[in-house]
């Protein structure tokens, strides 16, 4: 016990650095990871076929294949993209983008999934007695269905999110300086692994404790307003 | 044209994939009628009512309301179901909406009403059913009848030209069966026009005024409710009222 809390006294600094890259690269990721599964789900449910058909391939691709080959796939497939240069909070832009990308593309896929299937567990005759009203699809979805879908998709959407956290720490391998990359500046200086390992399994956990948290009362938020 | 025909089908079809539903069915209903469609389960009587809303796309034939062909490609369906209210048996009241924001919520999107407006008659509606003290609950705190009776004046809040009802009390409890019914049977009074899929022998005698047997996706016979029920014509209506009839 007492390594881990003295590797941690003298290198709090690296963890830290890299605990902030995970947060701000995970927020990121998160947003547009939701912002592409809304997009895509939308596209997986949508009566005409090329659509629906695009995604579904996207969807079986993207979980078909590892994240750590959609990192390196993206990374060199976009490298004539002119990233802006210079850095946020401590990451190089240029190099960090497109591990977001690839992270956002990667989330997109698993959520519209979740979106799909919170959508499509709505009572279909929630629909019909909308349409029957006089309503349009769209109205139909976005004033009865929609509002009745997202209690079903923030539970598996927390998951994801949680997910998510834990597989930035593929983003080392593009030399992003996130908790795994300082660990292993960490590991190196003090020949001593496993505490560090420790460490970070720790923030790690602390992180989607909190965000399991937030997602908690959030939903304990949206059931009420149904009282 | 005759200006009282509301409905007028012709040779209506309906596939699901391979299994032919709905064979041919011609028929007219005017302003006033109320239709009663009786029959075996599996005969089509749900999938012809659903037909008239468009909840399902025809196969083939031809639906007029009003003189317009509904399937014509310029009709939008949205328009046409303003014009024609439906009940259903899972009643359907919108789960994540209050028993007024059930009523109010097509007059305001689709009627485009004020607020207050649409509030004003939705409460003048749940009056009319006994229910104006449940105007702030959820569908998942109300009875089978109660939420078919809700379910009755959020069709009517839109001011239907026709109501459908695709067996509104086949899901309740028997004791909320009569509530449903008298409902149903006051608006029949009042002259809407109704087309109603039963299995309620009384109620379909004492409200038609007229009666469609289906089977097999077909009308088999039609007529009066006295023709139906003192003189069935058809073998397969005689066969089908002695089993739904006097049971024990």
């Amino acid at each position: 016990m007492s390594t881990i809390a003295d590797i941690f006294a003298n290198y709090y600094q690296y963890f830290l650095r890299g605990t902030r890259t995970t947060i701000v690269v995970s927020l990121v990721t998160v947003f547009f990871g939701a912002l592409i599964g809304c997009l895509i789900a939308l596209l997986r449910l949508s009566k005409y076929k090329p659509l629906s058909g695009f995604a579904k391939l996207y969807i079986t691709v993207i979980r078909g294949t590892p994240l750590l080959v959609q990192l390196y796939i993206v990374y060199y497939q976009l490298n004539f993209i002119h990233y802006p240069s210079g850095s946020f909070l401590g990451v190089e832009l240029a190099r960090v983008i497109p591990c977001i990308i690839a992270l956002s593309i990667n989330s997109g896929a698993y959520v519209a999934e979740v979106i799909r299937a919170g959508i499509q567990a709505v009572d279909f005759g929630q629909t019909e007695a909308a349409l029957s009203c006089g309503m349009t699809y769209p109205q139909c979805m976005w004033n009865i269905v929609l509002p009745q879908a997202v209690k079903n998709i923030l539970p598996a959407i927390g998951n994801e999110f949680v997910t998510m956290v834990k597989e930035t720490s593929i983003i080392q391998y593009l030399g992003i300086s996130d908790l795994m990359y300082n660990n292993g500046i960490v590991v190196t200086s003090t020949y001593n692994p496993l505490p560090c390992y420790y460490i970070s399994a720790l923030i790690y956990l602390t992180l989607n404790i909190v965000l399991g948290k937030g997602l908690n009362i959030f939903e304990t938020r949206l059931k009420q307003s149904e009282r | 044209m005759s200006g009282n025909v509301l409905f007028d089908i012709q040779g209506l079809k309906k596939n699901f994939g391979e299994v032919e539903v709905l064979k041919g069915i011609d028929l007219k209903i005017e302003k006033g009628e109320v239709v009663v469609v009786i029959g075996p389960s599996g005969s089509g009587k749900s999938t012809f009512i659903r037909c008239l809303n468009l909840l399902e796309t025809p196969t083939d034939g031809k639906i007029l309301f009003e003189g317009v062909d509904i399937m014509g490609k310029d009709t939008k369906a949205n328009l046409h179901r303003e014009k024609v209210g439906m009940v259903f048996q899972q009643f359907n009241l919108f789960n994540n909406l209050s028993v007024l924001d059930n009523i109010t919520v097509s007059l305001k999107k689709v009627k485009k009403m004020p607020e207050a407006q649409a509030k004003e008659k939705a409460l003048k509606l749940l009056d009319r059913v006994g229910l104006t003290d449940k105007a702030d609950a959820y569908p998942s705190q109300l009875s089978g009848g109660q939420k078919q009776r809700i379910a009755i004046v959020r069709a009517m809040a839109l001011d239907p030209d026709v109501m459908l009802f695709d067996e509104p009390t086949s899901a309740l409890d028997p004791e909320m069966v009569g509530e449903v019914l008298k409902v149903i049977q006051e608006l029949a009074e009042e002259g809407v026009t109704m087309v109603v899929v039963t299995h309620e022998m009384g109620f379909a005698r004492k409200v038609g005024t007229r009666i469609l047997f289906m089977d097999g996706g077909v009308i088999a016979e039609e007529g009066t409710p006295e023709q139906i029920f003192e003189h069935p014509q058809n073998e397969r209506t005689q066969d089908f009222l002695s089993k739904v009839i006097n049971v024990i």
